[in-house]
């Protein structure tokens, strides 16, 4: 920069800069919040879940599955003598001496027990799955409503 | 220090704090509305251009790359906005030799003038501002105001630097033409 172009530019500096209106940025503010608005509404219609509904549907039939072939194959259902864990709850029943009671009990744990245990695993895993993909769902609804606010 | 606090904001809105955008309108809104002024001259024109400015910023923040100033891409987005605009309404810019000062203006110097002598330069400075070409305007108020680079300058307004410069020079010896011509030889007492 030559010395008339700096000087030139020191009185450039004396030049009328214009003002919008005074409520210029209060305006351009509601279009912006209106337009996120706009987005996170995209954002969530887009949102994809982490099982989709196919995979829901296969899984409940895989489950029923499961279940049906274990109890047409005939296995008889355990009196409270077997091992594992559900007969190890159905012994602690028994020793409350609640007779009726630890017979009906033992009944419902019969069935229980006979079921492998990689079918418990396949039903454990499918809840935590559920469970952790309607936390995201709602977490990620929130964050969009504290973002737009 | 500036760039780091535009960016400080940049980052924030990125992240989703919406509000954080305000800093930057806040910061940003008068030379924006000063720019499309300069270009569109019709003040409701310029803010609405200056609004429209703000929005596609906000819309296309993600892909501000941080290589220029933020105000250098935000300018270019008011710049660009203002041209299409023109070319929608078909208007061109003269060049400083198809321009003649009218005998209208040479008048309304003159009576400035007689008004005022050396006690408001500023009303000869602007009015010799807006005698040049309007995108001649944006140039000269970008670079001896806005203190822009002649890179920036080119960023904003697609030209190329030589051009930039050769525009800038003419502009600046119109200007101290039309100074000349308004104060005389009291514009070379203020220099």
């Amino acid at each position: 920069m030559n010395k008339l172009d700096k000087q030139f530019g020191e009185m450039m500096k004396g030049i009328r800069i214009d003002a919008p209106s005074s409520d210029f940025t209060v305006k351009v503010m509601s279009r912006i919040q209106a337009e996120a608005a706009v987005q996170q509404r995209h954002l969530l219609q887009d949102y994809q879940p982490v099982i989709s509904k196919k995979t829901w549907i296969i899984l409940f039939i895989a489950f029923v599955l499961l279940m049906v072939y274990i109890t047409v194959s005939g296995t008889e259902p355990a009196s409270g003598t077997g091992t594992g864990f559900w007969s190890a709850i159905s012994g602690s029943v028994d020793k409350l001496r609640m007779e009726e009671v630890s017979s009906i009990w033992q009944k419902g744990m019969g069935i229980f027990s006979s079921v492998p245990s990689i079918a418990y695993l396949i039903l454990t895993a499918s809840l935590a799955l559920w469970t952790l993909d309607s936390f995201l769902a709602r977490f990620k609804h929130q964050a969009s409503e504290l973002h737009v606010n | 220090m500036n760039k780091t606090e535009d960016q400080y904001y940049i980052d924030a809105v990125r992240k989703g704090n919406v509000q954080a955008f305000s800093y930057l309108v806040e910061k940003y809104q008068k030379l924006v509305y000063t720019l499309a002024l300069k270009l569109l001259k019709k003040p409701e024109d310029a803010e609405e251009m200056a609004q429209d400015t703000f929005i596609k910023a906000y819309q296309k923040i993600d892909t501000y790359e941080g290589k220029s100033k933020f105000s250098t891409w935000l300018y270019s987005i008011t710049y660009n906005g203002c041209i299409s605009e023109l070319r929608k309404r078909r208007i061109e810019f003269k060049s400083l030799d198809d321009r003649q000062i009218s005998d209208q203006d040479e008048q309304k110097m003159h009576d400035y003038y007689r008004e005022t002598k050396k006690e408001d330069q500023e009303k000869y400075l602007n009015l010799a501002l807006e005698r040049l070409p309007e995108d001649d305007q944006v140039l000269v108020t970008l670079y001896y105001y806005e203190n822009q680079s002649m890179d920036e300058i080119s960023l904003i307004s697609g030209l190329t630097v030589s051009n930039v410069k050769i525009k800038i020079h003419r502009a600046r010896k119109k200007m101290h033409e039309l100074l000349h011509e308004m104060l005389h030889e009291e514009i070379y007492s203020l220099l």
